[in-house]
């Protein structure tokens, strides 16, 4: 047996008929959970990706060849592949790498205004973030296109990785061009990192001037970033099942239900509980 | 038997009458944006208020906690803080607890569906609370403390961030749970874990920094936002995932309560 309403007052929703009032709050549901999901996916993008790769986020002389190019991609998939998870799977929305990532950059540019440099001081050229949205975008043309997870995992796991130096390129190239200073050659972004004091933080070169790190030739960047790419495609496929954990709905009968004043349920026969 | 004759026979058993008049029905009876826009406001108010203290005061009070213009600026908000905040925890969820539904089995579709849309204001001033506590003032910590080198726990940072804006979020979390539990019976009979885990995660968060304080405090880890040191904030953080659970849940509740509003709409015919 099926609703049927009046023509005026029903409303086809994926092949279902509704109200127009049902479909109506529904579309306020919809609304409302969308800002809730936007606040709480820049929280949780922002918060895990600025401990696990934060650093080399906030300072441009930190923006190396390898570090950066190798950690800034593996941390920063692992929500766009939850998300996708929830998004895709449960809702059909083809976004969710690139929600993430927009929220990500929302969430950072918030802290570096209003926190690197209204109060602590740093220039713009010093703090600016990286983007990871053109990674985001190929993540999620692959998962629209194949519908396929693993496929996903792997072609827009690699995309993701393999695009984020050049993605970020434009942005940061005129900060690798030399100066000499005091007798020694430094990039520009390490000379900005000297000029501006950070007391409780290393300026990057005493960070990372240690065995071959800087002195290989110019592929650093390259190989820095298919490392990156085979590491975010098992990254993708980890946390793809941490979002489909988490999205799970599981419940347990609540043992506080008569302290709280309301009936119980009735308890289970032992014969039902042996089967 | 069919899911709509299950939905007739329910709404006849609660004395519906099918041909009940729809003028009760108007969608701004379940939704109202007033309460959720005022707290998103007096939140922002709150927030914009401790971000210009911290502007007039940090560097000019908060560098030496040895200082008695340390002591009155930083340690007396501090103290403002924590008797605001814990007196605001026992207010809201003793206020939730005591004046709970008692006769769930009684609820009316429409007193549900109207205390859903209250449940999901409810997580959404939480979500904007968080948000202050996990991406504005987390990021905004590092930017003071890679520059500033501290001498105390209570930090101009830390105060704000630690003991101001967690256990506020932790208001609203916490509260959000109780309401379900307390007026909207599929929470009431079951709890749900991802609801749980949406709301314990962040809270625990709170004891870490035990842990966090005592690892500046042993090892002067300053030099590196990304250190080991950091991750237990990680791990927790991910518990905000579970709000997808909780999403997919609230979702097949109100599918069901809105096909029988419109069964008790007298919209169905046989």
């Amino acid at each position: 047996m099926s609703l049927k309403f009046a023509d005026s007052d029903s409303v086809q929703l994926y092949g279902i008929t509704w109200s127009k009032w049902s479909a109506s709050l529904s579309r306020m549901f919809d609304f409302i959970v969308a800002v809730i999901v936007f606040l709480a996916v820049t929280s949780a993008v922002h918060l895990n990706f600025m401990l696990l790769a934060g650093d080399w986020d906030f300072w441009v002389d930190w923006k190396d060849r390898e570090y950066w190019v190798t950690l800034t991609p593996i941390v920063g998939i692992m929500f766009p592949a939850a998300l996708q998870y929830l998004f895709w799977e449960k809702f059909r929305l083809p976004f969710g790498a690139t929600f993430a990532m927009v929220a990500l950059v929302f969430g950072a540019w918030m802290a570096r205004v209003f926190a690197f440099h209204e109060w602590s001081g740093f220039p713009y050229s010093l703090i600016w973030p990286a983007t990871m949205i053109p990674g985001a975008l190929v993540l999620d043309t692959v998962l629209l296109l194949t519908g396929n997870f693993l496929a996903t995992a792997i072609f827009g796991g690699m995309g993701f990785a393999l695009i984020f130096f050049a993605g970020n390129w434009p942005m940061l190239a005129i900060y690798h061009l030399p100066l000499q200073v005091m007798n020694s050659l430094v990039s520009v972004a390490d000379y900005i990192g000297y000029a501006f004091t950070r007391t409780a933080t290393p300026e990057y070169l005493r960070f990372v001037e240690r065995g071959t790190l800087r002195t290989f030739g110019g592929h650093s960047e390259v190989v820095a970033s298919f490392f990156s790419a085979f590491v975010c495609v098992l990254m993708y496929l980890a946390w793809w099942f941490i979002g489909m954990l988490l999205s799970t709905v599981f419940t347990v009968p609540n043992k506080f239900k008569t302290m709280m004043g309301l009936k119980a349920e009735p308890r289970q026969k032992s014969e039902s509980l042996a089967v | 038997m069919s899911s709509m004759e299950a939905i007739r026979e329910s709404t006849a058993a609660e004395g519906l009458s099918p041909s009940a008049s729809t003028k009760d029905f108007s969608t701004s009876r379940f939704i109202s944006f007033r309460g959720p826009v005022l707290a998103m406001l007096g939140i922002l108010a709150l927030m914009v208020f401790l971000r210009m203290y911290q502007q007039m005061y940090a560097f000019s009070a908060g560098l030496d906690s040895t200082t008695p213009d340390f002591d009155k600026y930083w340690m007396g908000l501090l103290r403002v803080e924590l008797v605001l905040l814990v007196s605001s925890w026992a207010a809201l969820w003793s206020f939730l607890w005591f004046t709970r539904d008692r006769h769930l089995d009684k609820l009316q579709v429409k007193d549900e569906i109207r205390r859903y849309f209250h449940l999901i204001g409810f997580i959404f001033i939480y979500a904007f609370a968080v948000y202050f506590a996990a991406s504005f003032f987390a990021e905004q910590d590092a930017s003071w403390h890679q520059t500033v080198v501290r001498d105390t726990s209570f930090t101009p940072s830390h105060i704000v961030l630690f003991y101001g804006t967690m256990p506020f979020y932790v208001l609203f979390g916490v509260g959000s749970f109780l309401y379900a539990m307390t007026r909207l019976p599929k929470f009431a009979s079951n709890i749900s874990i991802p609801f749980l885990i949406a709301v314990v995660g962040p809270f625990l968060i709170l004891p870490n920094l035990g842990y966090n304080e005592w690892g500046h405090a042993f090892w002067l880890m300053e030099e590196f936002f990304s250190a080991p040191l950091h991750w237990g904030f990680v791990v927790l953080g991910w518990s905000v995932l579970a709000l997808g659970g909780l999403l997919i849940q609230i979702s097949q509740h109100l599918i069901e309560l809105f096909r029988r509003a419109d069964a008790e709409r007298g919209a169905y015919s046989a």
